[in-house]
């Protein structure tokens, strides 16, 4: 039995907010974004010439292009790395704890309400080679620490706090995802013989296999997409372009480089890789993962 | 030769909940125990005590001469077969039955011999690729059954292993179970609420009451020696008939108007029970009491009788009669019934014991 409304016009009229909302946010920037790619406009965007594939063409044949693909691609994986495997093993600890598993569990969810560029500033700060609390400590440990100069220390640090972010998302989905492992079926394989270490290898983790999953993509997008104000607030891609993920250098070629053609053929290219992840999470995701 | 020895056992939450005050079990090689009770009365507490998944607070747990307290559920050489069964989903049969063999690193081939062997003994050959989720509930018990069996552990434990399975099924397994048991001859611990299970398997019945033992005997010893009202009126279905009654010396006083001759120096307040089954109809002459017909249930093969103990005075006693064959009584009519003495069940209501024969 279906619900049957008399009111043609009401529905639509109650999803209009959302609808202008993704017209006037998403899809006119998006169209403009496309529109753009094809045009070289000068600097202050008075005038503007049709150039077919031209910027995609530039775009494709620069070696920093495919730099900041690399760097995208280390920063993703370290971060959704880092952050599945941190918070499993925070959320198999938090689920152990018997006394104040509460305020164990409030305090690892929290980093998860703090902005971006607020996580950025933070870590930005710890580690900020003449003040940093953190980057002086290393000093003592006879590491010279300074990401304004090392490449590397920049992506370890805009990786740490991209990082700390996400561990709170993850740990609520693990925990839960360990709560629901029936304890009997713990019990069992305690009776079978199994040391806590295979238990937890051979029946707890295949049956958070789901929840794994899932988390892996959603972490992934999150590198990709979601990490620009924590890059922005710690090192704005640098030093070079060691830590300009594609997001980043978006944003730096159209806005500081003043290359808005080429700035929209990457958010093109962009555009098409969501397309795919979001074809990935659908198919993938949404399949019933059996055991 | 003893196997298993509780020596009063007891087990005390950390809230200070006495669930177990204290137990005493021996438990003979290849015997088959029922722990039986209402829920709540720590059959399963205990069960889970033996399996070492809850910790013991007093006394001492004996396998095989051994001091188990301390000892993981791994090293007590147990096996359980639990309520829902357990099964680790994502592992085929066969790797669910391997599973325990493959931790305590058996060869492959030992474990493909095992295996098979116990496959073929629960029927499961055809089953042993497929995963849990593709399998019936009496197919997944089966499945339950054999990865205890395959470690030829010397325990079984059964924790109400039949409870998801419809009546039909139920009483099939019931009987593959003790038949299975008696063939390996494993010495096993099975715990349950129902009754009849328990009559039906055990060499020995428990009865539990609230952390307590009522009475430890074997199917008969408790069905025709309760040493409780409580033991009583949980073994049989439908329940013993129970009366609150006094002895004085005319005999049992079971209201102002009846009294049943009867003998004995206990004096006071007692319990006297007759079961469903041992009321016997006679004539209004030789009849002890009558009784007012309320409700009849036919089932064929017998028929209950519900109603209660006719009084002039408008007291109402509930009372059942199970009369063996279909009977069509009138519903309001009056049924004159007999109790013969050898089946009396009589208990001091304030000891709650059963009386001594006199």
């Amino acid at each position: 039995m279906s619900v049957y409304f008399p009111h043609k016009k009401l529905p639509y009229l109650l999803l209009l907010p959302q609808l202008v909302i993704t017209f006037i946010f998403f899809l006119w920037p998006a169209e403009q974004a496309f529109e753009q790619a094809f045009y070289q406009e000068d600097p202050f965007g008075l005038s503007r010439t049709f150039i077919g594939l031209d910027n995609f063409i530039s775009l494709f044949s620069d070696p920093i292009y495919y730099e900041s693909m690399l760097v995208t691609l280390v920063f993703s994986f370290s971060v959704a790395f880092l952050g599945l495997s941190i918070a499993l093993w925070l959320a198999v600890m938090a689920d152990r704890v018997i006394h104040g598993k509460l305020a164990y569990q409030t305090m690892l969810i929290w980093p998860y309400a703090v902005a971006p560029v607020l996580a950025g500033v933070l870590w930005w700060i710890l580690f900020d080679p003449s003040m940093g609390p953190v980057a002086l400590w290393l000093k003592y440990l006879g590491v010279n620490w300074d990401h304004y100069l090392n490449g590397d220390q920049a992506m370890i640090l805009v990786v740490i706090s991209a990082t700390w972010k996400q561990i709170s998302y993850n740990f609520l989905f693990f925990l839960a995802g360990l709560q629901a492992v029936p304890r009997s079926l713990i019990e069992a394989a305690s009776i079978d013989g199994a040391t806590p270490f295979k238990r937890f290898w051979t029946i707890v983790f295949p049956l958070l296999s789901p929840t794994t999953f899932f988390l892996l993509v959603v972490n992934l997008v999150y590198a990709f997409f979601d990490t620009f104000g924590v890059i922005d607030a710690t090192t704005q891609g640098g030093p070079g372009v060691s830590t300009a993920t594609m997001v980043y250098k978006v944003f730096s070629d159209g806005f500081i480089g003043l290359d808005l053609g080429g700035s929209a053929a990457q958010s093109v290219v962009l555009m098409f890789l969501v397309g795919i992840m979001t074809v990935i999470q659908f198919r993938y995701i949404e399949r019933k993962v059996e055991y | 030769m003893t196997d298993i020895i509780l020596n009063k056992i007891g087990k005390t939450y950390p809230n200070g909940f006495h669930a177990i005050p204290s137990i005493d079990l021996t438990i003979k090689e290849g015997e088959f125990i029922v722990l039986v009770g209402p829920s709540g009365c720590g059959k399963s507490t205990l069960l889970r005590m033996v399996a070492g998944l809850e910790s013991i607070s007093q006394g001492d747990m004996m396998i095989k001469g051994q001091r188990v307290n301390e000892k993981e559920p791994a090293d007590r050489d147990i096996a359980m077969v639990f309520q829902n069964y357990a099964l680790y989903p994502h592992m085929t049969v066969y790797a669910n039955m391997a599973y325990g063999l493959k931790n305590r690193g058996e060869s492959k081939n030992v474990i493909d011999d095992k295996v098979n062997n116990v496959a073929n003994m629960l029927g499961l050959e055809a089953l042993l690729q497929r995963k849990p989720g593709q399998l019936s509930g009496g197919q997944r018990q089966r499945v339950a059954m054999g990865r205890a069996m395959v470690r030829d552990p010397k325990v079984f434990l059964f924790d109400e292993p039949l409870s998801n399975l419809d009546a039909k099924l139920r009483v099939q397994m019931r009987i593959e179970i003790r038949q299975l048991q008696r063939k390996l001859g494993t010495t096993t611990l099975y715990v349950t609420h129902d009754q009849v299970e328990a009559m039906t398997l055990a060499d020995r019945l428990v009865v539990l009451s609230k952390g307590k033992a009522e009475q430890i005997g074997t199917p008969m010893e408790l069905y025709s020696k309760p040493a409780t009202p409580f033991v009583a009126a949980f073994i049989g279905s439908p329940s013993m008939n129970l009366l609150p009654a006094e002895l004085n010396d005319q005999g049992i006083k079971l209201s102002e108007q009846l009294t049943l001759p009867f003998e004995h120096d206990f004096r006071g307040k007692l319990v006297w029970g007759i079961r469903p089954e041992h009321l016997e109809v006679s004539d209004e002459n030789d009849a002890d009491f009558a009784m007012r017909i309320q409700a009849v249930e036919s089932l064929g093969v017998e028929t209950l009788i519900h109603g209660v103990l006719e009084q002039s005075d408008g007291a109402s006693t509930p009372l059942v009669v199970r009369l063996s064959g279909p009977h069509t009584p009138e519903i309001n009519s009056l049924m004159w019934l007999t109790v013969p003495e050898h089946h009396w069940h009589i208990f001091n209501a304030e000891t709650e014991q059963r009386l001594s024969e006199s």
